[in-house]
């Protein structure tokens, strides 16, 4: 009886309701804080300045880094992933070179490299030079655009590979040369299947640009820090950057729903209120492409010229030439590089590089104080602890809040969804900060070390991308089965745990190692609040040396790069032995 | 029935999580016989990693120092320039002092309290050998300081002064960001405490010089929960005991005397109770 109640709507709706006054009456009333809110911050001129104006002039930042940097990324992308098709051999390994290197290493390890350590690659006039012109900014901006486009470029060869190599034969025996096939097939079809991804690209983008505070950019997260720390106001400063930050992440994500509904497939006499703005929205771009459609229909090949006039063909004859010439100076770029790197590598101070290396792998293991972590466990084996222990936690809470959120009951899936949206909305960063300084300490009062803190900060924030793999698994299921299920009589959690999350965990696998991978990579943030992790133990190391940034920068990042690659790899694996129908088309 | 275990199971757990003690500093420490300090571990020489990879400085021996007083175990919690104030001020106190080269400020005093001063400095500008020659030439140079501290706002009205109405100090995050800034290039001065600039410029001796005066006082203190006056006071009482018995002038000769790497002469004394 309780369970047919509990599946009208209104009853739903109620409980939910019901919960939200407990929750608010428990933070309310019953739950003593012992702070005292003072929002008067942000509108007053304190001491120290204004801090509204503080945090506007960070959040333009912000936003002036994003869109820099995901113009950078998509320009990145587009060439790489294309590059990534090439039959040429050398621009093949070349981008795939660029997108294996950079999306196995942390950001914040790029970050670091480009910042701390390319400027010493520079003769020192250019290197003053380029120290003028807003280094840092610029360091930021290419840095994120370089990172997203490693990640941008797999979406869109991916996003191309999936066109069905039938609909190109067809195309062909119908006559269309290869660009109108690309103009006409390939890209419409393609940009349908890349516009989802490449948006969460985008969003990642946005959130990841909170990492250049720790290069000395007065963006969001900067101004953000530069509050508490002069006005001591911890949780007025953490809310008001976490409610901009899912301001611009919800922005973002309307922008590119709208987007996805211009480019859905429907009947025009069936169009939904939203087609209709977004058709409004899109009218410029439609109106553009209609003109330059009408402009190529003029310069089209007549299809009765048969003969080729000499002109004609000595320009193609330059043309193919010129094309070869660039190959051949492509190559012999790619040789200089390539000579450059090594002669660099072999001058490396190896014995600095020996010296740490015990260091950077187990930090001061044995021999540290009882009152640290471990005895003094860290650096890449405290990364991949921390790796292993968040993964695990947050494969359970992703199992809960996934199926929560393909739930029917409302009481299930609104939290869900609610967690899921405003977790990945957040930076990471800020996750961390929060956990560490004001949810643990304040909310649930217990005193925790920093590597537990971040483990556990790492494990809410994966839970709610794992969800979303979970939750993609279970909808991939028929739902002749479920029915089936039913039918045999099977309650929810049965036809859950015997036949929905066995196939879609299969299913699942890959995403999941490289859940896995990101969230190694991301342990890297811990940094922020002195977890001697990996790349916490770069920075001690650095700080003692100080003259050598090239050679520890660089051991550290091979070092996450070899964990990640063949993470990669075994991932890749994986996927083909799942799903091997999958192919490669050339271009 | 099973939802209503897990909810009720849930419940407890939160509740088992808020039972977490809370009280007075001093009943606490004396019971527990740890005392939690905050201390940095990048400004040298106050709190950094040695090459033996042991965190050690100036502020970690005084940590030290007062927990073996107090007969307590001392337990060593990481704070930067962000996280020092605020780690004391949450409701029961992260740590239960902080020594993190922090200057005593009215400001703070209204969030934390302070313990008497234990480290007299104060700030002032780092450069290249040579490149200042004059302290107006400062006024137009690119400045770097830290991010969280004072520093960087002393320094930037310091330059208003001097006569450029829109100087150029960017805020780095840490001692060593900051420090790097200078050594590459990026900035042409640096300016924060003087004896952490004298930290870093012995990384490379002879290459850099402090230039003008003082433009600041920078009395540290211990950073100690808000009116827990029972804890002031056995801190206030032990820096003076450490002080009268001398072994404040041996800690201070380990880091600062005329053999150490960062001579800093002392000058000043500490506030001594008959």
């Amino acid at each position: 009886m309780f369970k047919r109640y509990f599946e009208k709507i209104w009853v739903q709706n109620v409980t939910l309701l019901v919960l939200t006054a407990l929750m608010v009456y428990y933070f309310a009333f019953v739950f003593e804080f012992k702070y005292d809110f003072d929002w008067a911050v942000f509108t007053h001129k304190g001491q120290y300045g204004h801090m509204g104006l503080l945090m506007l002039e960070g959040l333009n930042t912000t936003l002036t880094i994003t869109l820099y940097s995901s113009i950078i990324a998509l320009a990145m992308g587009t060439v790489f992933g294309l590059a990534r098709l090439s039959k040429f051999k050398p621009v093949y390994w070349f981008a795939t070179c660029y997108v294996e290197l950079f999306r196995n290493t942390p950001l914040l390890i790029q970050l670091f490299f480009w910042n701390f350590a390319l400027p010493y690659a520079f003769p020192e006039d250019l290197r003053l030079k380029l120290f003028d012109m807003h280094f840092e900014f610029w360091c930021a901006t290419v840095g994120c655009g370089i990172f997203t486009g490693a990640f941008m470029a797999e979406i869109i060869r991916a996003g191309i590979q999936s066109i069905p190599k039938g609909l190109l034969e067809a195309s062909y025996s119908s006559g269309l040369t290869f660009s109108q096939t690309l103009r006409k097939v390939i890209l419409p079809l393609a940009f349908r299947e890349i516009i989802p991804p490449l948006g969460s690209e985008f969003l990642n983008n946005m959130k990841n640009t909170s990492l250049a505070m720790t290069i000395g950019v007065t963006e969001l997260c900067w101004s953000m820090t530069e509050v508490y720390s002069l006005t001591y106001r911890t949780f007025e400063a953490f809310s008001v950057a976490t409610l901009v930050y899912l301001a611009m992440s919800l922005a973002i994500a309307g922008i590119l729903y709208i987007v996805n509904e211009r480019l859905k497939i429907m009947s025009p006499d069936r169009t939904t209120p939203l087609r209709r703005v977004a058709d409004i929205l899109f009218w410029p771009l439609d109106f553009l492409g209609r003109k330059l459609e009408y402009v190529f229909w003029y310069f089209r090949k007549s299809p009765d010229q048969r003969t080729i006039s000499p002109l004609r063909q000595s320009l193609r004859v330059v043309g193919k030439q010129t094309i070869l010439s660039l190959k051949i100076l492509f190559v012999a770029t790619l040789a200089y590089v390539l000579y450059e790197v090594g002669t660099a590598v072999y001058h490396f101070n190896w014995e600095i590089i020996w010296a740490n290396l015990k260091t950077l792998l187990i930090w001061r293991f044995p021999d540290g104080d009882d009152t640290e972590f471990f005895l003094g466990l860290g650096g890449l084996a405290g990364s991949l602890l921390m790796a292993v222990i968040s993964i695990v936690g947050s494969f359970l809470i992703g199992l809960v809040l996934g199926m929560g959120r393909t739930a029917k009951n409302r009481v299930f899936r609104i939290p869900s969804l609610l967690y899921i949206e405003i977790i990945r909305g957040i930076p990471l960063i800020l996750v961390i900060l929060w956990f560490y300084q004001a949810i643990l300490p304040v909310v649930f009062k217990v005193d925790l070390d920093a590597f537990w803190a971040a483990t556990i900060a790492l494990t809410f924030f994966f839970g709610a991308y794992i969800a979303e793999t979970v939750r993609g698994g279970i909808e991939n299921i028929p739902s002749g089965q479920v029915e089936a299920a039913k039918a045999s009589g099977l309650t929810y959690f049965q036809t859950m745990r015997k036949i929905i999350l066995p196939q879609a965990l299969k299913q699942m696998l890959p995403a999941l190692v490289g859940m896995f991978i990101a969230d190694f990579k991301d342990t890297s943030l811990a940094y922020i609040i002195g977890v001697m992790e990996l790349t916490r133990a770069a920075y001690a190391v650095n700080n003692r040396i100080m003259v050598h940034p090239f050679e520890i920068y660089t051991t550290v990042a091979v070092l996450y790069f070899v964990f990640s690659y063949f993470m990669s790899l075994y991932a890749k694996r994986l996927e083909r032995k799942l799903s091997p129908e999958a192919m490669r088309i050339e271009m | 029935m099973r939802v209503l275990k897990i909810t009720a199971m849930a419940a407890l757990l939160v509740l088992a999580a808020s039972v977490a003690f809370a009280g007075p500093t001093y009943d606490r420490v004396m019971s527990t016989k740890v005392i939690k300090a905050g201390l940095s571990n990048q400004g040298i020489p106050f709190g950094f990693i040695n090459d033996k990879n042991e965190w050690v400085g100036f502020d970690v021996d005084m940590a030290t120092e007062i927990a073996k007083r107090l007969g307590c175990k001392l337990e060593k919690v990481v704070v930067n320039n962000n996280t020092r104030i605020s780690f004391v001020q949450t409701n029961p106190p992260k740590v239960d002092m902080v020594l993190s080269n922090m200057t005593h400020k009215r400001v703070r005093d209204e969030k934390i309290d302070f313990s008497i001063t234990y480290f007299f400095d104060g700030q002032k500008f780092l450069a290249r050998k040579g490149a200042v020659k004059d302290v107006k030439d400062l006024a137009n140079m690119k400045i770097g300081s830290m991010q969280g501290t004072t520093s960087i706002v002393n320094a930037k009205a310091y330059l208003q002064e001097l006569g450029n109405p829109n100087p150029q100090v960017t805020g780095y995050d840490g001692e060593v960001a900051m420090f790097e800034a200078l050594n590459s290039g990026r900035v042409q001065a640096i300016s924060t405490d003087s004896t952490l600039l004298l930290g870093y410029a012995a990384k490379v001796p002879g290459k850099y010089e402090l230039v003008g005066d003082f433009i600041s006082d920078e009395p540290y203190g211990i950073g100690l929960p808000q009116d827990d006056s029972a804890w002031r006071d056995t801190i206030n009482f032990t820096l003076q005991d450490i002080w009268k018995d001398g072994t404040y002038k041996k800690i201070y000769d380990k880091w600062f005397g005329p053999n150490s790497d960062y001579p800093f002469p002392l000058t000043s004394k500490i506030e001594m109770w008959p």
